[in-house]
């Protein structure tokens, strides 16, 4: 059985479709990233999922149980951090985790879970009086006080310093590795890249792409980007130029070592210098930028999604 | 809805709201400035009048239970509400019901601790005699303090904005003193149809069994016949309560 699964969900706000027919699981231990550009219907998707918001089609089960029927059941076994939702502005970080504590089951205790989220030092300090990113780590202790089997991330590193990013990301890796089952969105497609297993990615409330990580990125041209010599024009390359930016000429190719080896030979035969050579594959960015290239502007008709990619409209 | 986390909201919120200095403010000194202060006018100006004092102390305690109750828990819930508090609290393992119920129990306690401040002071330093029946008195404050606040709670949809809340209030507090006599028998002033429609309200319903309380040659059989009436009128306004929180009730701001 699968702990996240969504079939068919739909969630409208009067006339305006947020989500329309989403369908994906998630398997335990796994970390699901749910991607996608401002009002793609993530939070709505997440906000379902944790319960606050009744599907108006389809169905959900989170850990085999119903998020709006069995939401008492389901809390005890699952940690949220919301992409926003307020604090008491003058408890101190020690007084809102201690509150906390008794909201839920069988908590950590008050300093595993303040280390865990790298507020250690910070324990007197009044919320009020913590920057944005601190508060998301004091979001991320109080998600994780009850050891929850689902964790629900919204966008949890948004306002972090790098050091308490990656430390966040640590911190999911160690929780997937201890089995907690995490559904990520975030903005940050390289969190996405290196944190999630499979991905979706939704555009005005369905799903573009999606599959396992690893496989979808594989499946996406990879990039040859070098400078181009003065004296050589894009049409004279053995490989085809997707885009010229400034200087660098930019190749999106299916085999891009072989695209290095062809362009490196011809260069060679010709005593021509490639300077600034970088060959890589696909990235998450590549492919969310292909598929808002095809999709248009957010907010714009929507058209056909051709994005060559093992992503499926829908990911079951 | 389980009895400890009521208990772990009740006192979570107890403290918050002690130390909380503008609720202390207006709801804590505002209520024993009133409370206190009109009935203790009356007594030096109207020395010997028992029934009048008695009066002015019973209605004067239904208004001021309305800032601590009705008033109080309309601005804390709904501030909590745009502040994404309430939202957060249900990310917890806390019942929706606990939620709501924690801050109920909580302005409940301090609503009886702070009527039992005002009553022993009074009791003290005015010719007011102690009730009869201090057991039906104390359970007509908690009752229509209970009341009140899911009356509150079920207020909230109509407010907005957080900001508005404490002029939104205003009105009922104003229509409950005047009902309940906290502001003089003004009542005999207005037409027969309007106290008629004031004797509806809630604070209405529990001064009247406070009086019942107080009524010197009251029997168990005569105070329970008397006592039907209000807490009919306080069981009806607790299901409309309950109703409008069920249907209406919003535990987020609207979405613009």
């Amino acid at each position: 059985m699968a702990t996240i699964d969504v079939d068919g969900l739909g969630k409208s706000y009067g006339d305006f479709e947020a989500v329309g027919d989403v369908s994906f699981t998630v398997g335990q231990g796994e970390v699901f990233a749910l991607l996608g550009r401002n009002g793609a219907g993530k939070t709505t998707t997440v906000e379902v999922l944790a319960g606050f918001r009744p599907a108006d089609r389809g169905t959900v089960r989170i850990l085999g149980l119903d998020p709006v029927g069995d939401r008492a059941r389901i809390r005890r076994r699952t940690g949220i951090m919301l992409q926003e939702a307020g604090f008491f502005p003058d408890l101190t970080v020690a007084q809102t985790v201690d509150a906390w504590r008794g909201f839920v089951a069988a908590p950590r205790p008050r300093d595993e879970a303040l280390e865990l989220a790298g507020l250690g030092a910070k324990t007197d300090t009044r919320v009020r009086q913590l920057s944005g990113g601190e508060k998301r780590r004091l979001d991320l202790a109080l998600a994780v006080l009850n050891r929850p089997d689902v964790l629900f991330l919204d966008e949890p590193t948004t306002g972090m310093d790098p050091e308490a990013r990656r430390n966040t990301w640590q911190v999911i890796r160690d929780l997937a590795g201890q089995g907690t089952t995490i559904l990520l969105t975030t903005h940050y497609l390289e969190e996405a890249q290196r944190l999630a297993s499979t991905m979706v990615i939704m555009d005005r409330g369905r799903i573009v792409a999606g599959g396992g990580m690893a496989e979808t990125l594989a499946a996406q041209a990879g990039r040859v980007a070098f400078e181009l010599p003065a004296e050589v024009s894009p049409e004279d390359l053995p490989v085809q130029v997707t885009a010229v930016e400034g200087r660098t000429a930019i190749c999106r190719v299916e085999d891009p070592d072989l695209a290095a080896q062809t362009l490196l030979g011809w260069a060679g035969e010709r005593g021509v210098r490639l300077r600034g050579l970088e060959v890589r594959t696909a990235t998450l960015e590549d492919l969310f930028l292909d598929l808002a290239e095809v999709t248009g502007p957010a907010g714009t008709a929507s058209g056909g999604t051709t994005v060559r990619t093992s992503a499926k409209s829908e990911v079951a | 809805m389980s009895v400890r986390d009521l208990a772990v909201v009740t006192r979570f919120d107890a403290r918050l709201f002690w130390r909380d200095r503008a609720a202390l403010s207006t709801s804590v000194l505002l209520f024993l400035g009133l409370g206190i202060g009109l009935p203790l006018l009356m007594d030096k100006l109207r020395p010997g009048s028992l029934d009048l004092l008695v009066d002015q102390h019973v209605g004067v305690l239904a208004m001021v239970l309305v800032i601590s109750t009705f008033n109080q828990i309309a601005v804390t819930v709904t501030a909590r509400r745009d502040q994404l508090l309430l939202k957060r609290l249900r990310t917890t393992g806390l019942g929706d019901g606990s939620i709501v119920g924690g801050e109920v129990g909580n302005l409940v306690l301090q609503s009886t601790l702070l009527a039992a401040v005002i009553s022993g002071v009074l009791y003290a330093t005015t010719s007011l005699p102690v009730p009869r029946d201090l057991l039906l008195f104390a359970l007509a404050v908690v009752l229509g303090s209970a009341v009140l606040c899911l009356l509150g709670v079920a207020f909230t949809p109509l407010v907005p904005r957080a900001e508005l809340a404490a002029v939104m209030v205003m009105p009922f507090f104003m229509l409950a003193g005047l009902g309940s006599g906290g502001f003089g028998p003004m009542t005999q002033l207005l037409p027969d149809w309007a106290g008629t429609l004031l004797g509806f309200l809630p604070t209405s319903a529990m001064a009247e069994l406070i009086r019942v309380a107080y009524a010197a040659d009251g029997t168990l059989a005569g105070d329970l016949s008397a006592a039907a009436v209000p807490a009919l009128n306080l069981a009806v306004w607790t299901a409309i309560a309950l109703l409008t929180i069920t249907r209406w009730f919003r535990w987020e701001p609207r979405r613009p």
